[in-house]
Formats: C-alpha cells, sequence, structure tokens
C-alpha cells in the first residue's frame, strides 16, 4: 500500500490536501487560501477521469 | 424569445413535477438527426462539436420544441482522439462518414479491469481509474512503473485541456440556444448506476455476468465504492437552479441482461441510495430507461414522488404510466421504427394514442423512444412536433 492510499480520498480529490500539506514547509501565510486553490484544481483532475469513465 | 423560453421552461418543469401545464412539452432526443438535417455528416457532428451544437440550435430554431438536449450527439471524438481511447469506432474511421460512432467493447479476455483487480478498485476508486483503467483505455498512456513518454504526457495535456475547452462551450450553447430560440437545455449532470459502469467500461457485461455467479460479493462491493463518486459526480453538474434533471443513461442492469434476483440484490440496492440523496439536495434524475424495464416498475416506485422523470424506450409505456405515472412524469414512447420507416400519419396516430392514455392528466412530455439519429424522416419529426403542439392543450 502505497502512502498516498493511508489518506482516504474523497469525492471530488486526487490528491487531498493532508497529503499535500506534509509535502511543503510550513505555511507563514493564509493556509486557507493555499488549500483552496490546490482542492479546487485538484477537482479538475478528478473530473478529468471520472467523466472519461462516465462520459467519454 | 425570453417571454417564450420563460413559458417553455414553465411548461417543462411542470410537466416534470408531474402536474398538468398548458400544453405538453416536446422534448425530443435528437441525435444525429440534428446532422441530417443541418446538411452535415456523422463524422462532422461527432469530430467537429462547433457543428454539432450548431446543428441543434438549427433544429431548435426551426422545430417548435421546448426542450432539448445541448449536444446529443455527446462523444466528440476530437477529445476521446486526443486521450487516445480506443473504444470508439469513429465515424470516417473506423466506420462510414455517415455511420453514428460505436462503442468497442473488448472480448472477456482483454477486458479493461481484470477479474482479479476488484480489491484494487474497492480501495481507491479514483487511483485505480489513473493507474490502471486509464493506461488501459488509452493507445496512449504509459503504464505505471513503465517510461513515460512524449504521447503520454500529452495525452492528458491535450485531453485535459479539450475537456475544459469542450464543457465551456455547452455554457455558451446554452445561452444560444435561449436566445435564438428560446429552447431550454433540458438536461444537466451525467449519472450512471454503479453496476453499469462495472457493464460498461470495467469488466465489460460478459465479464460481469461471469462474475455475477463467481464473485457477487467483490461486484457489491465495487458498487458501493463508486456509489459516492458517481452521487458526486452526478451533483457536480447538476443545474444550479433545480429545474431541469440529471440525465441518467440506463444500460444492461435489467431483466433479461440480468436476473429479478440479481437486480435486487445488486443493482437496485446500490442505485436507489444515489437517488434518493440527489433528490435530497432539490434534483430530479432523469432515468433514461432504454430498452426496456418494465420488470422493475414496482422498485422505481420505492422512490420519493416527483424524485425522477422516467423515459420510455422500448417497454409498454401504458403499462409504465400505469404503474409510475401517478408518482412520476413519463417522457417518451414514440416508437423510433415508426420516426424511420412508418408515414406522417400513421406517426400522428400513435402520437394521438400515447397523449390520449398517457398524457392526459399531465405528467408526460413527448418524445421518441430512443435517440433520434438520421434514419428518423424529416417528415416525421415535423408529425410528431405538429400534431403535439395542436393536439396536446391542455
Amino acid at each position: 500500500m502505497t502512502k498516498r492510499q493511508k489518506i482516504e480520498v474523497k469525492p471530488g480529490t486526487c490528491i487531498p490536501w493532508e497529503q499535500k500539506l506534509k509535502e511543503i514547509p510550513e505555511i507563514s501565510g493564509d493556509e486557507t487560501l493555499f488549500r483552496k486553490v490546490w482542492e479546487d484544481i485538484d477537482a479538475l483532475g478528478y473530473m478529468f477521469i471520472w467523466q472519461c469513465l462516465l462520459s467519454f | 424569445m425570453e417571454q417564450l423560453y420563460a413559458e417553455r421552461l414553465k411548461r417543462y418543469v411542470t410537466a416534470m413535477r408531474n402536474e398538468k401545464p398548458d400544453k405538453i412539452p416536446i422534448r425530443p432526443f435528437v441525435a444525429e438527426f440534428t446532422a441530417k438535417y443541418a446538411g452535415y455528416t456523422c463524422q462532422e457532428v461527432t469530430h467537429n462539436f462547433e457543428k454539432a451544437f450548431e446543428a441543434a440550435r438549427k433544429c431548435a430554431a426551426d422545430f417548435d420544441w421546448d426542450a432539448v438536449v445541448a449536444n446529443m450527439v455527446y462523444v466528440w471524438t476530437g477529445l476521446t482522439q486526443a486521450i487516445g481511447l480506443k473504444y470508439y469506432g469513429v465515424p470516417g474511421i473506423d466506420v462510414p462518414p455517415n455511420t453514428g460512432f460505436q462503442y468497442k467493447e473488448p472480448p472477456p479476455e482483454k477486458a479493461f479491469m481484470k477479474p482479479g483487480e476488484y480489491d484494487r478498485l474497492i480501495e481507491d476508486p479514483t487511483g485505480y481509474l489513473f493507474n490502471v483503467w486509464l493506461p488501459r483505455v488509452s493507445a496512449d498512456v504509459s503504464t505505471i512503473g513503465e517510461p513515460t513518454s512524449f504521447r503520454s504526457n500529452l495525452s492528458f495535456l491535450k485531453g485535459g485541456m479539450a475537456m475544459m475547452k469542450y464543457f465551456t462551450a455547452f455554457g455558451t450553447q446554452n445561452a444560444l440556444l435561449r436566445s435564438e430560440s428560446g429552447t431550454v437545455s433540458a438536461i444537466s449532470g451525467i449519472l450512471k448506476a454503479p453496476f453499469d459502469i462495472l457493464a460498461d467500461k470495467l469488466r465489460g457485461y460478459i465479464g460481469l455476468t461471469m462474475d455475477l455467479f463467481q464473485r457477487p460479493d467483490k461486484i457489491l462491493a465495487a458498487c458501493e465504492a463508486l456509489m459516492p463518486h458517481l452521487t458526486h459526480v452526478a451533483l457536480s453538474g447538476a443545474d444550479p437552479d433545480k429545474n431541469v434533471p440529471i440525465g441518467f443513461w440506463m444500460h444492461r442492469g435489467c431483466v433479461p441482461f440480468i436476473s429479478h434476483e440479481h437486480f435486487n440484490k445488486l443493482y437496485w440496492p446500490t442505485l436507489k441510495p444515489i437517488i434518493e440523496e440527489i433528490w435530497s439536495h432539490g434534483h430530479q434524475v432523469l432515468f433514461y430507461a432504454e430498452g426496456d424495464w418494465n420488470a422493475h416498475l414496482k422498485s422505481f416506485t420505492e422512490l420519493p414522488d416527483k424524485a425522477i422523470v422516467y423515459h420510455v424506450d422500448k417497454a409498454d409505456i401504458f403499462e409504465a404510466h400505469k404503474t409510475i405515472g401517478h408518482k412520476f412524469c413519463i417522457s417518451g414512447g414514440i416508437p423510433n421504427f415508426l420516426l424511420g420507416f412508418g408515414t406522417p400519419n400513421e406517426v400522428r396516430d400513435y402520437c394521438r394514442k400515447v397523449i390520449d392514455s398517457v398524457a392526459k392528466d399531465g405528467g408526460y412530455i413527448m418524445d421518441a423512444s430512443a435517440i433520434i439519429q438520421d434514419d428518423a424522416k424529416v417528415e416525421n419529426i415535423k408529425a410528431m412536433t405538429d400534431f403535439t403542439r395542436e393536439y396536446g392543450v391542455y
């Protein structure tokens, strides 16, 4: 089992923010902003693969 | 035009809520018919979505329809080619330019998901799709662990950007349908049943039928693992105004493709909670019941009133209305063979029969049985439209 799979991957998510957070230096700025942008763009990757499965 | 749009939206939504509008709404799911009408080949509308959009708008402008799908030739093969997807028969390459695109299901031994891979899918469906499924269905995507390639990298870049371009274009298309012809975009979002997705794109129908006897517990667990994702995708694309339903395309989950027992133990228990969850958010689901699903009508009555719109394809629409018409709006039921090979008078007679029996108290939307392809005669589509407009007034 990979490290990635140990963190619950919820619907709408490819790489959870909790995992990304472990990979970057301590945040001195606004974590909420970093998280929101990460999750918004990560959701596009999720959309890509699930739309491939369902629509195309 | 805005007033016409408002009238049509009200008519369409009222019927979908199983109530009586001013007239029977007309919402034909016109697919390759739009190409025929607009003077394009199937290749053109399948591979150039701008032409498909233009053809859909031309039909919407010329026929008195309340709602249409913004592009019912939904699979844009420019996108599928960019990703490298192997399973489409593309007009002009794999099939003649004037034949609609085809889905090519691989033989069981080449199924995109192997029988021993259920646990990987169950554990992490999204990871499985990216890491195992996509490299198998794409001619370009490299398998995990093998060297990547120019083509593999391009598949994601071009595929992702093309998908974004395509989806973004639907916003403009819907706005043009509204401003040019006052036509409502009929559906928003997509749903498929967990069981159907296993059959369609993962194990294949034959592989899944073997699994029904060899590993039914794995099928159930896989369906359960897919449920939250399919719910999420459906809600992500749903109409924010909660007017038009989520399209639900029903494929291999009915008798006789599977048994009553398998429907009751696997298909329905992993679909019903999805519909209930979606309805709890205020969204209807359009059951596009391809084939004949009348064996399962009683199961569908377990759903909350008005939660779904039920589209009838080859099933007996009169029986469907009798069993579920008190709970749900019904659409469709005009045989495609009649639209392709019958006469306008025969079409009018059949429309009259359906309207008299199914639509008398509202809760009915006029449409063909299945999506309308290029075999339908223009004069028959006109007969269905004009007769319904004249006769279908409450």
